[in-house]
């Protein structure tokens, strides 16, 4: 056994007892309910949000630097939960237009969402001082596209559980289906296949998101 | 920290009585946020509310802390599946949790909040506990055969200062979450007052109704937020 499967075996023996957690859960046919049909529709909407918060927040940590991840401003947009979010937008949303859609929801979603990872990505940056700052702009331009494109992958396997979590808040007070609803229904029904399937799902991001070999844990 | 400490002191105040035939008054001099339906003067309301949220907040984020330090001294092995552990947000698993049990209590929500935040909080944790560990200090004190009791009695403040630095984040997690479930109608029912119970309350008429309670809940949520970002550093 390698260094690097030895290191990971605890984790993937906890994500072993969760996929058997899952499958031993007492089904949901006893409880007479039938597990929700998977909200295809949802999935666009949910890529495409995904998709521009993987652009735009390496864009901007990259235009900030590191020096973001102190700046006041930015901790006072992060600093709102979810549900703050969500109910702001309730309240605000105009009834003529009729209940909040898709649309909304992905407002609300990068408002709660984009401040914290901007924020997450300058603090994982390295500092600028004195160097690649000495050498001038393009060097510094260049450490910071080099940085976050090393960070890129592992930082959306990592994050992706938390934006999960921020559409299910925002998804149950808007009243629309989506991911994490789907993710939601189906503990809550105890959906043994679709339970496991999202079981697995979290644990290759967790794999994903592990340091690879000859890296610090 | 004392001040958030303090509210602790909220969860043991009485509920406010109900008088179902002032219910629904406007803002007046004698009740500046008016009544809720059931006659409570709403800022009377607000500020229990809001005190009991930040005092079970402080109790989560203590218990969560304490399971933390357990975790962070004793978990040293387990590296990888506390990591695991840690890759998903408390609210993630326990917002369906709650659905499937028909709602959290008090209790439940304590415990389930502490045991899935203990797991964030130990890297901070570990790394104090190591510097602590490798220190002369330490060494000087198994060389000279120091018993449990003693050791607590010289290391105790210096643990409470790292416990200290670390309760905001505690907190604001505990905070959070309870406020969320509450929400969401999945946390305490209506005998435990807290600012989720009012924004599930006041949400649904916020929008076509001014209703005063409702935007100081949001008000009082928005301005805990603020307090709580980390300042310019």
């Amino acid at each position: 056994m390698d260094a690097v499967t030895k290191r990971l075996a605890p984790g993937l023996l906890v994500w072993a007892f969760g996929l058997a957690l899952a499958w031993g859960l007492p089904g949901s046919v006893w409880k007479g309910a039938t597990p929700p049909p998977f909200p295809w529709a949802a999935l666009f909407p949910a890529a495409l949000a995904a998709g521009t918060l993987a652009l735009a927040a390496p864009l901007l940590a990259w235009a900030g630097g590191p020096g973001l991840a102190s700046r006041r401003p930015l901790a006072l947009l992060e600093a709102p939960p979810d549900l703050l979010w969500a109910c702001l937008l309730l309240t605000l949303w105009p009834a003529a237009w009729g209940p909040p859609g898709t649309l909304a929801w992905l407002l609300a979603f990068l408002l709660a969402a984009l401040p914290g990872e901007v924020r997450w990505l300058s603090q994982a940056m390295p500092s600028e001082y004195p160097f690649p700052q000495a050498w001038g702009q393009e060097a510094v331009s260049r450490v910071r596209r080099t940085v976050l494109l090393r960070l890129w992958g592992r930082w959306l396997a990592a994050r992706f559980p938390i934006w999960l979590t921020a559409t299910l808040v925002l998804e149950r007070v808007l009243g629309l289906p989506g991911l994490g609803t789907d993710w939601f229904t189906r503990v809550a029904l105890r959906d043994r296949p679709g339970l496991a399937l999202w079981v697995g799902v979290l644990a290759l991001l967790w794999l994903l998101a592990q340091p690879g070999k000859g890296e610090e844990p | 920290m004392r001040w958030r400490l303090a509210f602790l002191g909220a969860l043991l105040l009485p509920n406010l009585g109900l008088d179902p035939f002032r219910g629904g008054l406007g803002v007046m001099l004698r009740h500046p946020l008016g009544t809720d339906d059931l006659g409570r003067d709403a800022l009377l309301r607000l500020l229990l509310g809001s005190a009991r949220s930040l005092g079970f907040a402080s109790a989560c984020a203590l218990l969560a802390l304490a399971l933390g330090l357990l975790l962070a001294w004793q978990g040293r092995r387990w590296h990888s599946a506390l990591s695991a552990l840690r890759s998903l947000p408390p609210l993630l698993f326990l917002l369906p949790l709650a659905a499937a049990a028909g709602g959290l209590g008090l209790l439940a929500t304590w415990v389930l909040l502490g045991l899935l935040a203990a797991p964030h909080l130990e890297p901070a944790l570990r790394t104090r506990i190591e510097t602590f560990r490798q220190s002369p200090a330490w060494a000087a004190e198994r060389c000279l055969g120091a018993t449990w009791p003693s050791i607590l009695r010289r290391w105790a403040p210096w643990g409470w200062q790292q416990v200290a630095a670390l309760f905001p984040s505690a907190w604001l997690t505990a905070l959070w979450g309870e406020a969320t479930l509450s929400a969401l109608g999945l946390g305490p029912g209506p005998g435990q007052d807290s600012l989720g119970r009012l924004l599930a309350e006041e949400l649904p008429r916020l929008g076509s109704d001014p209703s005063p309670l409702g935007w100081a809940a949001l008000a009082a949520v928005l301005l805990l937020a603020w307090t709580s970002a980390p300042g310019k550093t």
